[in-house]
């Protein structure tokens, strides 16, 4: 038995690190809004279910006009990021900015706000999917050239779509990294998350990079919405709540604040996971299976935590006295 | 009132109002009452990234640099307001943006240069020992290009030797770059070898401006400092 699942191992290894990459993306949303805000946006996981829905609505609509299906994806995946990235730039300026302007320090009030954004968007998404096609349960539709297998060594196959999925979250992380770490964007984003109204008197207008923060964390999210559609066909209004709540986990694991952090406590989490999921299965002679995977996700969380309370790159602030 | 190209300190006991003072004018309180202008333009009231791009810089009390950036990258972000080019122009890589980013950069390490920083470029500003940090300070200052440049306490904590050479720098800048500096300080040393005016500051109330060498013998700042008595037992 043992030898069946060294053999399983990379598969599943290869599974865990498809949905690594959609739990970073969602987790990169959380972790820059937290860097600049010290805000969970718990809205975010309909950011990304809305990203979603819009990939669907592309697929539907342009489905028949566009023949080749990386073209398609390609253009649900820049739809999508549009429209999340829009998204969560006015559920900033509408719910989160009055409450900066009144000058409420109140950490509580805006969480509050984001998790009934969360309902709001949630419901409204199924109103407005109910009303305009009658149903909202959503499916990307499958397509044999996207499932297409190529053999990969060590037993492992892999679909383009999959591959499709790594090289997307590849260049958004590149693309990610160079915004922050060389561009003026990147930069004033740093300065404001270290210290806003230092940043404020350098020039920087902290609103207005906080904005940009919504839109490139938005457009992340949307992506992952796609991304995870096209991973996983099935979708409704309510398909952001265990994604977002394991991409805040990812966030948390991986150091909130830090987007290495994000990035990798994403793929760690889907790794652990995946893995969890199909051994914990075999070891117990199918008495706890796959269901468990999310119980089997938080402990390795809790543990982490417990022994690493900055998460895997977040970094200690000695405090100065 | 403040003359262009002067050097004005501002000293008072703790207390006086005088880091409050710099929080008016560079717009991070609002005043109650009165205006303040710059360049016959009202400026109380504006948001403080305005009033910055407008020409006021500062540095702070209490070290305030972005202490997770790089020497460099803290110069670079006071260069902010004046690199200008939109994201398609980014994105795309145009002569224009890799113009701004490359002047934006020389310009950068003339400043560090200028401040005795360029060795430490590189490293974080948190692990830059005191001095260099306050350094800093200014030169991050200086890169929003200022017209004037508000000094907060900038010798506190300094030893002798870097107290000296804060005041040479401080001298150079005045002569060099045409700024105006307007400097609080209870190093008293420092204050009267290198103001042209000082004004002094107690319980919010301005109560002596002039020339060092005047201030320093009016009876009503000899009080605030020292106390009632201290006039008799001077006398």
């Amino acid at each position: 038995m043992s030898d069946a699942l060294l053999e399983l191992l990379p598969s599943v290894l290869l599974e865990g690190l498809l949905l690594g990459c959609v739990y970073a993306m969602i987790a990169l949303g959380y972790t820059m809004v937290y860097g600049v805000l010290g805000l969970i946006n718990f809205a975010h996981s309909e950011v990304f279910m809305i990203g979603a829905v819009a990939g669907v609505e592309v697929y539907r609509y342009l489905g028949p006009h566009i023949g080749n299906p990386y073209a398609l994806a390609l253009t649900a995946l820049v739809v999508a990021a549009g429209v999340s990235g829009l998204l969560a730039m006015a559920i900033e300026r509408m719910a989160y900015r009055p409450l900066r302007a009144r000058g409420s320090t109140n950490r509580l009030v805006p969480l509050i706000t984001a998790i009934g954004l969360s309902f709001f968007l949630q419901d409204f998404t199924r109103l407005i999917e109910g009303l305009w096609h009658g149903e909202f349960y959503m499916n990307y539709p499958a397509n044999e050239q996207m499932e297409a297998l190529h053999e990969l060594p060590l037993g492992m196959a892999i679909q383009n779509k999959s591959i499709l999925v790594i090289g997307v979250t590849i260049v958004m992380m590149l693309a990610l990294d160079y915004l922050v770490r060389k561009t003026k964007l990147g930069k004033a984003i740093r300065a404001v998350a270290q210290d806003a109204s230092t940043a404020s008197l350098m020039g920087i207008n902290p609103d207005r990079i906080i904005a940009r923060t919504f839109l490139i964390g938005g457009a992340l999210g949307g992506v992952a919405g796609v991304l995870f559609g096209l991973l996983y066909s099935q979708i409704n209004p309510f398909v952001g709540f265990i994604p977002g709540i394991k991409a805040f986990t990812a966030a948390v694991l991986g150091g909130i604040g830090n987007i290495y952090g994000a990035m990798l406590g994403g793929l760690v989490l889907g790794t652990l996971e995946t893995l969890g999921g199909t051994y914990l299965f075999f070891m117990t002679d199918g008495a706890i299976g796959n269901e468990y995977k999310d119980i089997f996700a938080f402990i390795i969380l809790v543990l982490l935590l417990l022994f690493r309370p900055q998460g895997l790159l977040g970094k200690t602030q000695g405090e100065k006295v | 009132m403040l003359r262009r190209a002067t050097f004005f300190s501002i000293i008072g006991p703790n207390g006086a109002g005088k880091t409050t003072l710099f929080n008016i004018l560079t717009g991070v309180y609002r005043p109650d009452t009165g205006y303040v202008t710059f360049n016959n333009k009202r400026i109380s009231g504006m948001a403080p990234h305005h009033i910055a791009k407008r020409g006021i810089a500062r540095t702070f009390q209490n070290i305030r640099l972005f202490g997770a950036m790089t020497v460099y990258e803290n110069v670079l972000i006071g260069q902010h307001p004046h690199i200008r080019y939109n994201y398609l122009d980014a994105i795309f890589g145009t002569p224009r943006c890799t113009r701004a980013e490359k002047r934006a950069q020389e310009e950068a390490e003339q400043l560090l240069d200028y401040m005795g920083l360029s060795a430490r470029a590189y490293d974080l500003a948190q692990n830059l020992p005191y001095g260099a940090q306050r350094r800093l300070e200014i030169a991050r200052a200086l890169a929003l290009r200022p017209k004037l440049l508000l000094l907060d306490e900038p010798a506190a904590g300094m030893n002798p030797q870097e107290t000296d050479e804060l005041k040479t720098l401080i001298r150079r800048l005045r002569d060099d770059r045409n700024i105006t500096l307007l400097l609080i300080e209870h190093h008293m040393k420092v204050v009267m070898e290198i103001s042209d005016r000082v004004v002094v500051l107690d319980y919010g109330k301005k109560i002596a401006e002039g020339a060092p060498a005047e201030v320093r013998k009016e009876p009503a700042v000899i009080e605030a400092y020292l106390g009632k008595g201290a006039m008799g037992n001077l006398a």
